[in-house]
């Protein structure tokens, strides 16, 4: 008998047996009961321990800083600059650089859509609970990453040094220079790395592995774009570095 | 001594409100830690017995666990936060104002709600970003995965609700500027802002709307989805690492 046919031992004190026909999945098919654990007391004090050390640890920090509160409310007065909470500030970062239907609406519903069909498109169920799936997996996640971060900041720094919408105003009708021209810019952006791929390798590459892609464009462009609009843009939304803010202003503060 | 104890404890888990309570005996054997998991609430999270791979803290870094964790700490925070607050435009930020200066523990209570509503949001990303990179969204846990997608826009939600309500001019300006993102949908846009606002601008209407969606109507969507999606999680059978294979995580070892 291997170790995979062994099966629980009868208890004692028990004068039943539970017998199912279970149809796999399952937990437990093709799976010894030597690589499971007791959920009580094992897990049960793994998560206690997680729970309260994440509760001291936010303790500690809110001893340590202040949640900010400015001055009272006023609508006659604007801030400079006005800006959203962090985690829309990749929205507002991108509204810089496109027309706002497109960077508040469209390019935003299209993102959601995608995250919803992922299960959808890539339904196979290889090396799920494996981290990358692949060796192959982790290296496209590397270089799309890589390629990502470059690519998109550069596309913040040049749109903002050269905005079609300012250069080609009086040439160019305003639908084309800004939605068509950013619209397909940030197209190419995400398609360039699916084609690389699809060169690189061999055979066709599997649907896990585009998404691997198209997850990564998309994580690492709202990394980007949040840190941009969060970090550093200042007065008049201008980019400026961080720790060189005119008129004192402190991003930070704005938590 | 030892045996004092050791008496003490067996009297007390043999005592009749004991086993009226929990109806198991000391778990210090299979079958009463068995027992422990079948007879309790706790069963609705974990079988009795789990697999080893998916408590690896780095298969999924417990970000999930961390995140209804923050949910709960907000939950609590947030009662005592009601106790002192009133969403008028009058006394709201003077609320915030009194509740730092004068009451006990008032600065710490209000640090703990924001700076744990910041770390909900970002622990909801991390852990979806988790959840993408293990691949843990494939068959059977689809649906789970997009419960998560309305997990994490209803975190943002309630986050962005509960901006405006200490009511100083960094509340009132980043509302002004998230909403204003809606007026860009071409065709109900104006009518979006106008039904988030309760009118043109930000103002009393708007207050009284956000405080409404942010101590009711949002904790409330969260509670029952993520109630939703622990239960889920269990259905699927555990975590997906669960699903590789003994032969490749002997591989893998190697
Ligand atoms: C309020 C936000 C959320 C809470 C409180 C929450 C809570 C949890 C918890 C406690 C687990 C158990 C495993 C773990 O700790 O990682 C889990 C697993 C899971 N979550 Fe979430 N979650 C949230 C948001 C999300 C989001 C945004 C997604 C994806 C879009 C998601 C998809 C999943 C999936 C697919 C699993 C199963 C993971 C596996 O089998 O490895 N959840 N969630």
């Amino acid at each position: 008998m291997t170790t995979k046919d062994r099966s629980f031992s009868r208890g004692s004190r028990k004068t039943y047996n539970l017998v199912e026909i279970v149809k796999s999945p399952t937990t437990m098919k093709d799976r010894g009961p030597e690589n499971t654990i007791f959920a009580f007391p094992i897990v049960a004090i793994l998560e206690l321990a997680l729970a309260l050390g994440s509760t001291l640890f936010l303790i500690l920090f809110s001893l340590l800083k202040d949640a900010p509160l400015e001055e009272l409310a006023n609508p006659l007065i604007t801030t400079d600059p006005a800006k959203a909470p962090w985690y829309f500030m990749g929205l507002q970062e991108m509204l810089e650089h496109m027309h706002p239907t497109l960077a508040g609406i469209i390019l935003p519903g299209v993102a959601v859509a995608f995250l919803i069909s992922i299960p959808f498109i890539d339904y196979s169920k290889e090396n799920a609970g494996v981290w990358f799936s692949t060796a192959y997996g982790k290296k496209i996640v590397g270089w799309t990453a890589l390629y990502t971060v470059i690519s998109m900041t550069g596309f913040v720094l040049l749109d903002n040094a050269f905005p079609p919408r300012e250069l080609l105003r009086d040439v160019l009708p305003n639908l084309i220079t800004q939605s068509v021209i950013p619209g397909s810019v940030m197209t190419f952006l995400v398609v360039l790395p699916v084609l690389v791929l699809m060169r690189t390798k061999k055979e066709k590459p599997t649907a896990r592995e585009v998404m691997l892609v198209l997850f990564t464009v998309l994580f690492f462009t709202g990394v980007v774009l949040t840190l941009t609009g969060f970090l550093f843009r200042g007065p008049g939304f201008e980019l400026y570095l961080p720790w060189a803010m005119p008129n004192g202003y402190n991003p930070l503060d704005g938590l | 001594m030892k045996n004092l104890l050791a008496n003490l404890w067996e009297k007390i888990v043999t005592s009749r409100p004991w086993k009226a309570t929990f109806r198991y005996g000391l778990p210090n054997n299979p079958l009463d830690r068995s027992l422990i998991m079948t007879e309790s609430l706790f069963f609705h999270l974990h079988p009795v017995k789990v697999n080893k791979k998916s408590i690896k803290p780095l298969y999924s870094m417990g970000l999930g666990i961390i995140t209804t964790v923050m949910f709960i700490i907000l939950s609590i925070t947030g009662i005592f936060l009601m106790f002192y607050y009133v969403p008028s435009t009058e006394l709201a930020y003077f609320d915030i104002v009194k509740l730092q200066t004068k009451v006990p523990f008032g600065q710490l209570l209000r640090n703990m709600h924001r700076w744990g509503a910041h770390a909900m949001v970002l622990t909801a990303i991390l852990h979806m970003v988790r959840v993408f990179y293990t691949g843990a969204y494939k068959p059977p846990r689809e649906i789970n995965w997009i419960i998560g997608v309305f997990l994490l826009l209803a975190t943002f939600i309630g986050s962005f609700t509960g901006y405006l309500l200490p009511w100083d001019q960094l509340a009132f300006w980043a509302i002004t500027v998230g909403t204003s993102v809606a007026t860009y949908e071409p065709l109900m846009g104006k009518t979006i802002q106008k039904i988030l606002l309760g009118g043109p601008e930000v103002g009393q209407a708007s207050l009284t709307r956000f405080y409404g969606l942010h101590v009711m109507v949002v904790p409330a969507v969260l509670f029952i989805l993520i109630a939703f999606h622990l239960w889920r999680v269990r259905k699927d059978g555990g975590l997906a690492a669960n699903e590789i294979p003994d032969e490749m995580e002997a591989e893998n070892d190697n």
